[in-house]
């Protein structure tokens, strides 16, 4: 019993824009999902690659202060924390070239040391972080409302479809930006603030751009996707299951494929995994040195993928009121 | 009074499944009470009202505001008690409310303050603290009617509120909607199967039936017998009574144990019946007017409707 209670009274007051409903969701989501410990510590293990990569930029700049061929070093050994077995393995000779060439000012060297740590931080390190980080946290969001039928205590409130798609997808968007955007834009700002004088921001801006393309290239895909197989089930174990189903058995049929594979075929075998493809168009976003076969057809298949993701989305969202 | 709701030959089809046909309703101020068999619409409707669906054919307004494409301005003003159980896993029930409350455009300071003013009017405890997950039916049902009402809504449409409770709070909760409509002018459409809580709070009733509106009338205008009759009950001897009643020319049947159908007026015939009790050693314990039992009216209506099909 409380110790006042004044029974029923009206309500008037401000009201929020309809535009903002959103938030609500998304921040309701993100205070959910961050009550997993597994999702904290992968967290935690999500920015132990740019720490260690920071501390790289610190020792290339306090080599290549004193010795410039100690630089270079540290630059041929970041291009190889690049897989040189990849898919893109072939295009790397360009920049192997033009090291070999050493007639690079210290400003292109910068930049290529920069934009090699990105690059191996979203080839490498970062997706092995954010494919198990979304199979935990994105398969009960939806499926789990419908399940518990709270969609009934969504859509009876003053929020339309595009409001509860755009929630959800931003709770999913700030994970994601949380192992693939912020680490690696704040790399780049403490890369600035190691390096000798401000006015390095003048050749390396461009990489801040790249950095924000290659995140959104990433995260607009891989959120349509997994809200998508979300959506599909009632069990979120089995929107779970699809999820990683799609990325290791696209994995091992690229393997088995690029075996057998003839020589020219490397476009088609590498859009069989998912994995390949995002590495692949990251790794061209972030290094405009890069030359990649026929990136235009990794880029169409990203943006087909995550339209059908999205309409079969709006549809299943809109599929509980029709019953 | 102009009606809050007003619907115009509403039709929903469902692919070939005609679910609403031609609904033609006006709901107005004050206590509804929507009822209808399985089946019979009324989900769809509330849909309909709501703007949750589409309606096929028709139009029509709630609370001034035409259906179909201002639907988020409806659902702004109404408040949806769904029958079936919806909660988000892992909430506890003050953060459902406040959950509830902002997806309405409160802020969340106000949110929070409201929410538990809410759940103290709903006789809410400690228990707002826990996780949904482990409320009892009662409270989860409690639960629901708070946050149907936690943005002051002016329109509330509650579905079956009071299934799965026990007595006491049955009461409580019909209570609670009483107050709503009396004291704070709310009109409600309560969609029940359980016709006393039509009885207790609603001053007028919609029957549904087969997608079709049957009636929709006040209680006391459809609760009127098509002739006069009088309910008296008694204590003694039926078979006497009745002899008694016939010897005073008044047509009279047995209605039920101690209980007794009287065709006329009281203003008619009530010296005549006392003279009769006193003759056949009967004691009248009440007399008062016959009315139709709104299970009857629900009957008649819905069996008209299986009468047609067959």
């Amino acid at each position: 019993m409380p110790i006042h209670d004044p029974g029923y009274r009206t309500w008037q007051g401000p009201v929020a824009p309809l535009a903002t409903r959103w938030m609500v969701i998304a921040e309701v989501g993100i205070r959910r999902a961050w009550l997993s410990s597994w999702l904290r510590r992968m967290m935690f293990f999500a920015w132990l690659p740019a720490c260690v990569m920071g501390f790289m930029v610190l020792l290339y700049e306090q080599t290549s202060a004193n010795d410039p061929s100690a630089g270079r070093t540290m630059l041929g050994l970041s291009r190889m924390l690049i897989d040189p077995r990849s898919a893109a393995s072939s295009s790397f000779t360009d920049v192997q070239t033009a090291l070999e060439r050493r007639d690079q000012s210290p400003e292109s060297e910068r930049h290529l040391f920069w934009s090699a740590l990105l690059t191996t931080l979203f080839r490498r390190s970062q997706p092995f972080i954010l494919i198990p980080m979304l199979g935990i946290i994105v398969p009960p969001l939806i499926s789990q409302d419908f399940r518990s039928r709270a969609f009934l205590l969504y859509f009876s409130r003053p929020i339309t479809r595009l409001h509860y798609i755009l929630g959800k997808a931003a709770c999913v968007m700030f994970f994601l930006a949380s192992v693939t955007l912020a680490p690696a834009l704040l790399l780049f700002a403490a890369a600035v603030l190691l390096s000798p004088s401000l006015s390095v921001l003048a050749s390396t801006w461009d990489l801040s751009l790249r950095i924000v393309a290659a995140s959104l290239t990433i995260m607009i895909p891989c959120t349509c996707l997994s809200l998508m197989l979300s959506s599909l089930a009632s069990e979120s174990r089995y929107a779970s299951f699809a999820w990683f189903a799609i990325w290791i058995f696209g994995e091992l049929a690229w393997t088995t494929a690029s075996r057998s594979a003839a020589v020219g075929s490397n476009v088609v075998i590498s859009c069989l995994s998912l994995f390949r493809v995002f590495s692949d168009v990251t790794a061209w976003i972030l290094d405009p040195r890069l030359v990649m076969d026929d990136i235009q057809t990794r880029l169409v298949l990203l943006a087909a993928l995550s339209a059908v993701s999205l309409a079969v989305l709006f549809r299943r969202v809109s599929a509980p009121m029709q019953i | 009074m102009s009606p809050l709701i007003e619907l115009v030959g509403i039709t929903k089809d469902y692919g070939a499944f005609r679910a609403l046909s031609d609904v033609h309703l006006q709901i107005l101020p004050g206590c509804t009470g929507l009822l209808g068999p399985n089946g019979a619409g009324k989900s769809t409707l509330i849909k309909v009202l709501l703007g949750l669906v589409h309606c096929t054919a028709g139009h029509g307004h709630v609370l001034g505001i035409p259906l179909g494409t201002h639907a988020t301005a409806i659902r702004s003003q109404v408040g949806y008690m769904p029958e079936d159980d919806c909660y988000i896993h892992g909430l506890s029930g003050i953060e459902t409310m406040q959950l509830a409350a902002r997806l309405t455009g409160m802020q969340s300071t106000e949110a929070i303050r409201r929410s538990h003013e809410i759940l103290d009017f709903c006789g809410a405890g400690q228990e707002r603290y826990r996780s949904v997950e482990t409320y009892s039916t009662g409270m989860r049902q409690k639960l629901r009617f708070a946050m149907a009402i936690v943005h002051d809504p002016a329109l509330l449409i509650l579905d079956e509120p009071t299934s799965g409770l026990d007595p006491e709070e049955r009461v409580a909760m019909l209570n609670r909607i009483r107050i709503l409509t009396r004291d704070f002018g709310k009109t409600v459409l309560l969609c029940t199967h359980i016709l006393p809580d039509v009885q207790s709070v609603c001053s007028r009733v919609v029957i549904l039936a087969a997608g079709q509106v049957r009636i929709s009338d006040s209680l006391e205008q459809l609760s009127r017998l098509p002739s006069p009759a009088l309910f008296v009950h008694f204590a003694g001897s039926a078979e006497r009574f009745h002899a008694a009643l016939r010897q005073y020319n008044l047509a009279s049947h047995i209605s039920g144990p101690q209980q007794m159908q009287i065709a006329g007026t009281a203003e008619d015939h009530s010296n005549l019946i006392w003279q009769a009790a006193a003759v056949s050693d009967c004691t009248i314990r009440g007399l008062v007017p016959s009315r139709n039992s709104l299970e009857q009216i629900f009957l008649d209506a819905v069996g008209q409707v299986q009468h047609a099909h067959s």
